[in-house]
């Protein structure tokens, strides 16, 4: 198994270093030899175990005593007993109650401490009831107890093992307690030693470790301390494993659909076409009227088109354009066309509904643009539509036109071609004649797209004379529309169309394209 | 759009020839037509046809017929229609219509057919183009009805009227009882599915022949006798009624014509009406009643971008099935009878597109140059997207129809501003959004899972009523954006804003937004502009508005007019 020592820490590299084959490793043998904490110990044993590096030999449960608080203050100030003979060789002879206040401690501990070094002849009463001590050196119960608590403040985690104690080992029993250690020096507590050995694989490693000339002491994190010491030049520092886990971040963002969007706008507009927008409450007239659809047509009935409440109708639609388009729908009028041969409704066509195709915001382009021009929008519309996972309430359409004295069918193809390659990517164009009723000419164009295969792209066709004359351009115009929602599903990875407009945090935070 | 369906064996039998599904999906866009599958074993060919208004492409037949011509150049002749100029001999075949027909549902024609058996295919593709004649085009039978009948058991004249509800009853088909036309529309299945035609009506239509044997009640339902087709039947009776004369004529065009092609000799009626119409008093149905359309060679040359001549231009509508003529750069081309669809010349341009071959046309780019641009508006909205991106906000995308609670009672608004959907798919989908920031607390309310905090955002449209303008309404680009934290205050918000704005070139200033039950009093704020105007607002989100939306997390949101701020610029 290759080994690669940039995914080794700074803490296994040293024990790796520190012991070979033969080494009987414990906590303890790290800890004393390398100076670890106990926990840096654990932490190295557990990683090198993992990595297959280290195998445990065997555990045992070994007794250890803990300095407690107040073993930790007698090894400083003081044992009881070493206090009231220092106090008294210093003072000479005085009651227990004048013992207990100049030392502050409780007359009932100063009656047993004393009482136990009376029975070791180290003190003795006066004939005065003053104690006063004997003169004989302290007892081995004294300098035992100072001896263990000295051993013990210098070891590691302030515990010594049972096994190290040797001859203080009864002295220890004496002033040690399993529960209850609180006026206790040392507590007793139970603790398992794991011995582990290195494993082949440990061995290469250390072999490894030891080839690419690591310590373990090289440079971790970079410091402001590291660069203004300019320390880094004289150490090195350590690779860090390039594949280790990350965490994970969210990041402000764009929403993906909208970002798609966005791009078909920037494509659109490198080709040349200026952006139009528009209010979403249309009227019949804009919605259909405009766009010689006749008002009897069964695409403008109640189950296609969401009527507005209130108000119901618009005030009045702006002339000349009523006019002109009313009369194109009853006769042709200036159109050269026979028109719809039908009475157009004057009331209907002032009626408010929910724009329900972009078309309608070229036809209100037409009456204010320039020639030539090319105009486009991505716009929301609205249709009457069960909701599913093909269907919106509401959806955007692209959609857009080109005025131009001498455009034709040549140019609607051309344009088409440009979509196709530019915009979806198409790898192959077929064109075959469709039917819009605002179009003659009309064109759909279906590529061949490199993962969704052939679908149709879009509708298009040169607006019937009966749309642009009544609005007052007398040029051909060519209009399109792209239907982009499925390369749009295929860009982000989804199935469903009500995704796109998704509440979910979580799942647009998460969403690539 | 509309789909049928035939049988192999009778398309390509009007076609002359079999053809693979290859071949078909070739020539089909011809038609306007898409395969829209081949069921092999049931030897079905399923068709979807896109113009909606060529009804005559609507059956195996036209379509075939279609096919067939374009590639023979052959135009087929009927020659049993009648005009304005000529009558067909009808003999005793007459349709004579009553007085009270006239403000019910004025029209009824008809003709006979005689001299093929009817298969079961014939009869299903009769059945067919009715439906789609009527449902279509005729607006689901309420401008064209159409039934076939047995022509043997009629004695003519037929009469068709509008008579008494109450008093004229006959079997009605798939029914064994008699029933008055009252009767019918209650409890015939047909009748309760198209009796609101003529329901609220004082008299009924009624057909029947001088036996006062029943034909039908049209547009409902044929008579169990005289109106029960079946296979094997030679003789047929076609009647179609409805409210304008030219669709009329040109749905029993569309049907006189198919069945010639299956083999029928059509039969001519006479039909007598008491009341003037657009073609007289009385007139011989099948009737040609289309006029000439022309186009110049001009227009053909300037639409399509190709120098083709006269006489290509000629043979390119003849493969249509239109017969032309040129003079001096003027084309004259004659409706086929089945078709009336020549509104403008540029119809002639479109068939002589198709008739020439699309794909013969080679694509150009056009030559103007424009400049390209976007709405001042989305330049805006882009600027805006960026520092709030920065900031560390989500864009969101939210959907513009809502429901009243979402938009106004878990708002603790009155909706007086909100404009309303008058016929809604679904309460779901009811109101117009008047504001982002429900869309932001229904992102909120369905996101308590995702990792805090939830900063996120969208410019969109908003609609409310409004006063200064003929719609009563406005769009409005709007910004909203939303903050939900455990700690999460007016403090914070305002940062926000202060930091947008001032990125965005913003001067404003702050007063405290009253009597908003939308948020906190005195924790919310309007935000003024250096004009005066109110172009935003912003605070802590109500407790009450958090609990109707079962948000459990302290928000804070805020709704900028992104209109204001491009007329900033505007100077």
């Amino acid at each position: 198994m290759e080994i690669d020592v940039k995914n080794l820490h700074p803490l296994e590299v040293k024990v790796l270093r520190h012991v070979d084959g033969s080494t009987v490793i414990t906590a303890d043998l790290i800890v004393s030899e390398l100076g670890y904490k106990v926990g840096q110990c654990n932490q190295a044993f557990s990683w090198l175990e993992a990595k297959g590096m280290l195998a445990e030999t065997g555990r045992h449960t070994g007794v250890f005593y803990e300095l407690t608080e107040v073993g930790e203050a007698q090894q400083k100030s003081g044992t009881p007993s070493e206090r009231i003979i220092a106090l008294l060789k210093e003072k000479g002879p005085m009651t227990l109650p004048e013992i207990a206040s100049a030392l502050g401690i409780e007359n009932a501990d100063v009656g047993s401490t004393f009482g136990m070094l009376t029975k070791d002849n180290v003190c003795k009463m006066d004939e005065e009831k003053k104690a006063c001590l004997t003169g004989k050196e302290p007892s081995s119960a004294i300098t035992d107890h100072r001896a263990l608590l000295d051993m013990a403040v210098k070891a590691e985690g302030r515990s010594l093992e049972e096994s190290a104690l040797g001859s203080l080992k009864d002295a220890m029993l004496r002033i040690s307690k399993k529960r209850g250690a609180a006026s206790s020096p040392f507590k007793v507590i139970e603790r398992e030693t794991v011995t582990y050995r290195l494993t082949e694989l440990g061995l290469a490693a250390k072999q490894a470790v030891i080839d690419a000339n690591m310590t373990g002491e090289e440079l971790g994190p970079v410091t402001a301390q590291i660069l203004s010491s300019g320390s880094w030049k004289t150490s090195s520092f350590r690779p860090y494993g390039v594949n280790a886990p990350v965490s994970k971040l969210i990041p402000g963002r764009l929403n993906p659909y909208g970002e798609y969007l966005q791009w078909v706008k920037d494509k659109l507009c490198s080709l040349g076409f200026e952006e139009f927008d528009g209010q979403l409450v249309e009227t019949e007239f804009w919605n259909g009227d405009a766009l010689f659809m006749p008002q009897f047509h069964s695409a403008r009935d109640i189950h296609d088109v969401y009527y507005v409440k209130d108000p119901q109708h618009t005030k009045k639609i702006d002339e000349p354009w009523l006019s002109k388009v009313a009369t194109t729908h009853e006769n042709g009028g200036e159109t050269g066309s026979r028109g719809w041969q039908y009475s157009f409704d004057h009331e209907f066509t002032r009626r408010q509904v929910m724009r329900s195709q972009g078309t309608v915001l070229s036809a209100h382009q037409l009456t204010h643009a320039k020639v030539p021009g090319k105009y486009f929008g991505v716009v929301r519309c609205f249709r009457y539509d069960q909701v599913d996972a093909t269907h919106g309430a509401d959806f955007y359409q692209t959609e857009g036109i080109v005025i131009g004295k001498d455009v034709n069918l040549k140019n609607l193809l051309g344009l088409l071609k440009m979509f196709a390659t530019e915009i979806a990517g198409a790898t192959e164009v077929k064109y075959v004649p469709g039917y819009f009723p605002f179009t003659e000419p009309s064109i759909e164009v279906h590529i061949k797209h490199p993962v969704l295969g052939w679908f149709e792209l879009g509708g298009s066709g040169i607006f019937r004379p009966e749309v642009t004359k009544p609005l007052g351009i007398d040029e051909p115009v060519l209009a399109w529309g792209l239907g982009i929602d499925r390369m749009a599903l295929m860009h982000l990875g989804i199935n469903d169309i009500r995704d796109l407009f998704s509440p979910s945090i979580d799942s647009v935070r998460s969403r690539r394209g | 759009m509309p789909k049928i369906e035939t049988t192999e064996s009778m398309f390509f039998g009007l076609l002359g020839k079999t053809m693979t599904d290859d071949q078909l999906e070739l020539v089909f866009p011809r038609a306007k037509a898409e395969l829209d599958g081949h069921d092999e074993q049931a030897h079905v060919i399923k068709i979807e046809l896109n113009d909606t208004n060529r009804p005559d492409l609507w059956s195996s037949a036209g379509v075939a017929r279609l096919l067939k011509t374009y590639e023979s150049q052959d135009i087929p002749r009927y020659s049993f229609f009648s005009s304005s100029s000529k009558s067909q001999p009808s003999q005793e075949r007459k349709l004579i219509v009553g007085e009270n027909a006239k403000d019910i549902r004025p029209y009824s024609i008809g003709f006979a057919a005689k001299g093929c058996k009817v298969t079961e295919d014939i009869l299903l593709s009769l059945i067919q183009s009715q439906e789609k004649l009527c449902w279509n085009f005729g607006r689901k039978r309420r401008s064209i009805a159409m039934g076939i009948y047995r022509s043997d058991l009629i004695k003519y004249p037929v009469h068709y009227d509008a008579v008494d509800p109450d008093k004229t009853s006959f079997v009605p088909l798939a029914m064994t009882e008699s029933l008055t036309l009252r009767q019918i529309c209650e409890k015939h299945p047909k009748g309760q599915e198209y009796g609101y035609i003529v329901k609220d009506k004082p008299l009924y239509p009624y057909l029947c022949d001088d036996a006062q044997d029943a034909l039908s009640f049209p547009p409902v339902i044929n008579s169990a006798r005289i109106g029960a087709v079946e296979v094997g039947d030679e003789n047929l009776f076609i009647e179609l009624s409805g409210t304008g004369l030219n669709d009329l004529l040109l749905a029993a065009s569309i049907m006189a014509c198919d069945m010639a092609d299956f083999g029928f000799e059509i039969l001519p009626v006479e039909v007598v009406y008491p009341y003037e119409t657009p073609y007289g008093r009385s007139f011989t149905v099948p009737y040609y009643f289309q006029a000439p359309q022309t186009c110049t060679l001009a227009d053909i040359r300037r639409v399509l971008g190709e120098s083709m001549s006269e006489s290509v231009a000629l043979q390119a509508l003849r493969r249509m099935g239109i017969e032309a003529t040129a003079e001096k750069g003027v084309i004259t081309a004659r409706c086929p009878e089945y078709r009336n669809d020549f509104l403008h010349a540029v119809d002639i341009v479109e068939d002589v597109m198709i008739g020439y071959g699309l794909g013969r046309f080679e694509p150009q780019m056009p030559g103007d140059f424009t400049i390209g641009r976007l709405t001042p508006a989305e330049e805006k909205s882009r600027k805006i997207k960026n520092i709030l991106v920065g900031l560390g906000f989500q864009e969101m995308m939210f959907n513009y129809l809502g429901s009243k609670k979402e938009y106004i009672s878990n708002m603790c608004i009155d909706g007086s501003n909100c404009v309303f959907i008058s016929n809604p798919m679904s309460e779901n989908y009811e109101v117009v959004r008047p504001s982002v920031i429900p869309s932001l607390l229904e992102s909120e309310a369905a996101s308590s899972q995702a990792v805090y905090p939830h900063l996120i955002f969208e410019v969109g449209k908003t609609v409310e009523k409004f006063d200064g303008n003929d719609s009563g309404t406005l769009t409005s680009n709007t910004l909203g954006m939303l903050k939900s934290d455990a700690v999460s205050g007016y403090n914070d918000i305002s940062s926000i804003i202060n930091t947008l704005l001032y990125f965005l070139k913003v001067d404003y200033t702050l007063q405290t937004l009253e009597n908003d039950p939308r948020f906190i009093p005195g924790r919310c704020a309007t935000i003024i502009d250096a004009r005066g105007r109110k172009i935003g607002f912003f605070g802590e989100v109500h407790p009450q508005v958090l609990e109707n939306w079962g948000i459990a997390v302290p928000t804070t949101a805020a709704q900028i007019n992104v209109d204001s701020l491009v007329e900033l610029d505007t100077k």
